[in-house]
């Protein structure tokens, strides 16, 4: 299996505060990795370092290195703009722009340039098709996307970031703030997805790590605890702290 | 029981207090109508401050029995002989005055020509709006009589004196001053200078400050300076203007102060107003669409420009509309930029008066005309509730453009 993450010795610092410590793991490419652990436990601030968001936090320190196709994204030869176009993201949330619902998925490839409209109809198009939302919203592609239901905003953000067509989408508690129809319909998606993407998700419910994920990670006062195969991490973890929080004995 | 009635007295203080405001400024507002608004008239809006005299013979084509005069019957007094009609007016200047309401077509009043040296006997026509000074006039005898304004006495005798007449010789009048075009147009000049040097400027500033500024001491006093500006009397940005901004002027040709030193001093005065509300405007967009923007690839001035100050439009322009109300309510940095003479025909480089300065002109001189003061004020007050109106549309126009 091809690796598309290759995270080694991050240490990350909120001023004096260590967040991250010492953390080494591989992100596979057409998997989902997903990142459990209890509440500022640092697995957001970890899934941030992949795309470099943390570089908005004013006194956030890095050190260490992620090396991803060969070069370190935090070297100072990497195009921060370029990587972020690679690597999209989607926010615990639903973030949808005050415009239309076409505009929102035509922002990013416009911010690149493309101004070609037949490109960008069939951009939006097939966008909205990918995250099954075509079919709700396509006789009003020029309405506000503030109008949506929570769920709808939040797969049109999915949208959004496909339109970029990035190798790997990173999601940051996507369901957290969704009825449950529409959070099994981002899990669906979210299977769907993993045959083009890698896919990272932050999440704070075991089951639903359980049922989309191959590879997760356990995270623990900034520390990666245990990380394997998702099946054996919920079968036979081999850190009793592991087994403590999938059991629900804390968190 | 205690209780309750600390409760009520404090209730009342409120009460009396909102009513104390709204007699206050209902009071002023009845003051202003009932002093300025018989003044107010299409005239006022669109004349000319300063009268113009003329003086004027009738022509020596103009047959008095070939051209028939015909009756009338609307206000004044008319002399069908002559084919003209008076009455009595008081001008925006306070004057008592002897106005035309009505000259008929094939009056002698309407075949003249100018006595002025230098105008080389032009061709006039006494309009109705004129003020009648004096006549010359043939009577019964064949000689030329001379008729005063205070012979006139009101519009009533000076007709009787002119059916008595034989034949018009000549007639001095003059056009009644005392509107508040050119004055109009400069507050607009200042509006548009103004804004159009301080927007720009004002919303980069803001931006800097909010987006891109780190939190170092520079940057905390560069924000002191500018909250501290805020608080500076306007005399003082007048002086400033006088002193460091004319030189700039005199680079475009301006030779004295001028409407558009005005402008630029308003312009620094405003930017403070300008930058302040931007910043609470870009305070308010939620960082989860500046994330959401960067996260896609987009650089940070296209965050800004197409998402952030998008949001930002509506307190931005409320800044303008701070501004726009600044700028027509300030008088006391004007004064030395672009001078208090009124002006009828106001451009860029020349002086001129706005609204307000104009009010102070009015009052400051040997006869205050509270009236002619209290109609620009009304003026004032439309104005500014127009712009407030269209401003708002415009807010909701863009909003929902952005939507």
């Amino acid at each position: 299996m091809e690796t598309c993450f290759d995270v080694k010795n991050i240490d990350l610092f909120y001023g004096e505060k260590q967040a991250l410590k010492n953390v080494n793991m591989e992100i596979y490419k057409n998997c989902v990795t997903a990142f459990i652990g209890p509440s500022g436990c640092g697995k957001s601030t970890f899934i941030r370092c992949l795309n470099r968001m943390n570089d908005l936090i004013e006194g956030c320190k890095v050190e260490g290195e992620i090396i991803k196709d060969g070069l370190d994204i935090y070297s100072p030869k990497q195009d921060i703009v370029d990587l972020r176009t690679r690597v999209g993201m989607v926010f615990q949330k639903p973030n949808p722009f005050p415009m239309s619902i076409y505009d929102n998925i035509a922002y990013g490839p416009r911010c690149q340039g493309l101004k070609d409209k037949k490109k960008l109809d069939e951009i939006v198009m097939t966008s909205l098709k990918q995250v099954a939302l075509y079919d709700e919203v396509h006789d009003r592609l020029g309405e506000s996307a503030i109008g949506l239901s929570g769920g709808q905003q939040q797969r049109l953000c999915i949208a959004r970031c496909i339109a970029m067509s990035p190798e790997v989408i990173l999601m940051d508690e996507p369901t957290s703030a969704l009825d449950p129809i529409s959070t099994s319909k981002i899990e669906d998606l979210c299977l769907e997805l993993k045959k083009d993407y890698t896919i990272v998700i932050v999440t704070h419910n075991m089951q639903q790590a359980a049922r989309i994920s191959d590879y997760t990670a356990f995270f623990l006062m900034g520390e990666v605890v245990e990380m394997d195969k998702t099946d054996t991490i919920f079968s036979h973890p081999s850190d009793k702290r592991t087994e403590n929080y999938i059991t629900g004995r804390f968190g | 029981m205690n209780r309750l009635v600390k409760d009520n007295i404090l209730k009342g203080i409120t009460y009396v207090a909102s009513a104390l405001s709204v007699i206050v400024l209902a009071a002023i507002l009845w003051y202003l109508v009932s002093n300025g608004l018989s003044l107010i008239s299409g005239d006022l809006i669109t004349g000319d401050y300063y009268a113009t005299t003329e003086n004027a013979a009738i022509s020596p084509d103009y047959s008095y029995t070939e051209m028939e005069t015909q009756e009338y019957s609307g206000k004044g007094y008319y002399s069908k002989k002559w084919g003209i009609a008076l009455e009595d007016i008081t001008t925006a200047h306070n004057d008592e005055e002897i106005s035309v309401v009505y000259v008929d077509p094939n009056s002698p009043f309407t075949h003249m020509n100018s006595l002025v040296a230098g105008e080389d006997g032009m061709e006039l026509s006494l309009s109705s709006g004129s003020a009648v000074q004096n006549i010359y006039y043939e009577d019964q005898n064949g000689e030329t009589v001379f008729l005063s304004r205070v012979q006139m006495k009101d519009a009533e005798n000076t007709i009787k004196t002119l059916e008595e007449a034989e034949g018009i010789v000549s007639i001095n009048y003059e056009s009644i001053g005392g509107g508040i075009r050119g004055s109009i147009f400069a507050t607009l000049y200042l509006i548009l200078i103004s804004l159009l040097i301080s927007l720009p400027i004002g919303i980069a500033s803001a931006i800097y400050l909010h987006e891109y500024a780190t939190k170092n001491k520079i940057n905390s006093l560069i924000r002191q300076g500018i909250d501290t500006l805020t608080g500076v009397p306007s005399i003082v940005y007048g002086l400033m203007g006088v002193t460091v901004l004319f030189p700039v002027t005199q680079l475009v040709g301006a030779t004295s102060t001028s409407i558009l030193l005005g402008g630029l001093t308003l312009a620094i005065m405003l930017l403070p107003t300008i930058i302040r509300s931007t910043e609470e405007a870009l305070i308010v967009v939620p960082k989860s669409l500046r994330d959401g923007s960067l996260s896609l690839g987009a650089t940070k001035s296209q965050t800004i420009f197409k998402v952030v100050l998008p949001c930002a439009v509506n307190g931005i322009l409320t800044g303008v509309l701070l501004g726009i109300g600044r700028v027509i309510g300030e008088s006391a940095a004007l004064v030395y930029t672009t001078s208090t003479v009124i002006s009828d025909n106001p451009s860029i480089l020349s002086q001129g008066t706005s609204l307000s300065l104009m009010i102070w002109s009015i009052m400051s001189g040997e006869q205050p005309n509270y009236e002619l003061a209290s109609a620009i004020s009304l003026i004032i007050l439309v104005i500014v509730f127009a712009i407030n109106i269209i401003v708002k549309i415009i807010g909701k126009r863009l909003a929902k453009s952005f939507v």
